[in-house]
C-alpha cells in the first residue's frame, strides 16, 4: 500500500478526472480545449505507468501535438460570439444527463470489479515486467507482420479522411 | 492502488464524463472533444488489458504477449484523428452555411 506508483497513479486519475469534467462544464469551448491539455497530459502519464512507452508517445504527438491544435485553429477560425454561445444549460438536461450517466459508470465500476478477481486483481507492481514490453521494438513485429492488412487499410482512411476534410470545406472546387 | 480493476474503473469513469458531455452540451465543437475523452478511455482500458495480459503470460514464457491490445489502442488513435478532421470539416462547412455551431440549428433530417 502507498507505494510510490500508487500515488502517481491516484494523482494522474484525479488530473484526469477533473480536467474531463472542466471540459464538459466550461461554457466557452476555448476553455474545454485548454482543460483538454492537462486531460491529455495526465493520460501520457498514466501510459507510461502502464509501461506502454510507445503509446504514450504516440498519445502526446497525436493529440496533444496534432488534434489539440487542429480543435484549437478550428475555434480561432470560426471566431464565436458571445451571442452565438447561447446558453445550452438546461438545468433539467443537465441533471438528469449526469445522473443517467453516473449510473452508467458505477454499472462500469461494479461490472469491472466483478470481472477481475483473484489474479487479476493484484497489483501490477506486484509482478515486473521483463525485457521490451511496450517500446517500439516489440510492437513492431506484430505491427508489420500479423496486422499488416489493418495497418495499410489505416493508411487509406487517413487518405480518405484527407479527401473528404478538402471536399466538405472548399467552396469551389 | 495500480490495479487493473482501478484502471478499468478510471477508464469508466472518464467514459462517463465524455457521454455526458455528448449528452447534455449542443456546442458541436465540445460534442467532438467529448467523442475524443470517450476514445481516449476506451485507449486507457486496452492499455491496462495489455499490460494484464503481458503479466499473465509472462509466465508460460510466450513470446509478443500484451502487444495485441496496444496495436489495438494505436489503431484507436489513427482512427480519433481521421475522426476528428472529418467532424472538423463539417463543422466548418457548417458554421459557413449557419453562421452556428449549435446542435439545435441543424434540424433538416428530421423535417
Amino acid at each position: 500500500m502507498g507505494t510510490l506508483g500508487d500515488i502517481v497513479f491516484a494523482l494522474c486519475a484525479l488530473v484526469c478526472v477533473t480536467a474531463a469534467i472542466g471540459v464538459v462544464i466550461q461554457k466557452n469551448p476555448v476553455y474545454s480545449v485548454v482543460c483538454l491539455l492537462p486531460f491529455f497530459l495526465g493520460m501520457t502519464a498514466l501510459l507510461v505507468l502502464l509501461q506502454n512507452t510507445f503509446l504514450a508517445a504516440v498519445l502526446m504527438i497525436v493529440y496533444g501535438g496534432a488534434i489539440l491544435v487542429l480543435f484549437l485553429f478550428v475555434l480561432m477560425l470560426i471566431n464565436l460570439s458571445p451571442e452565438q454561445l447561447r446558453a445550452d444549460y438546461s438545468p433539467w438536461t443537465y441533471g438528469l444527463s449526469a445522473l443517467g450517466v453516473g449510473m452508467l459508470a458505477g454499472a462500469i465500476a461494479v461490472f469491472s470489479r466483478l470481472g477481475t478477481n483473484g489474479d487479476l486483481g493484484r497489483p501490477f507492481a506486484a509482478v515486473p515486467l521483463e525485457g521490451t514490453f511496450g517500446s517500439l521494438n516489440s510492437l513492431s513485429r506484430p505491427l508489420f507482420q500479423q496486422f499488416v492488412v489493418p495497418f495499410e487499410l489505416i493508411s487509406v482512411l487517413i487518405v480518405v479522411a484527407i479527401v473528404g476534410a478538402v471536399l466538405l470545406t472548399k467552396k469551389r472546387i | 492502488v495500480f490495479t487493473l480493476t482501478n484502471c478499468l474503473v478510471l477508464a469508466g469513469i472518464l467514459f462517463a464524463v465524455g457521454a455526458w458531455g455528448v449528452i447534455a452540451r449542443r456546442n458541436l465543437l465540445i460534442m467532438l472533444i467529448s467523442l475524443e475523452l470517450m476514445l481516449n478511455a476506451v485507449i486507457l482500458a486496452a492499455a491496462a488489458f495489455a499490460r494484464m495480459h503481458a503479466v499473465t503470460v509472462q509466465q508460460t514464457r510466450q513470446l509478443h504477449a500484451g502487444e495485441t491490445g496496444q496495436i489495438l489502442a494505436l489503431f484507436i488513435i489513427a482512427v480519433a484523428a481521421a475522426e476528428a478532421v472529418v467532424g472538423l470539416a463539417i463543422v466548418i462547412s457548417l458554421f459557413r452555411n449557419r453562421e452556428s455551431v449549435d446542435a439545435r440549428d441543424v434540424t433538416e433530417l428530421r423535417q
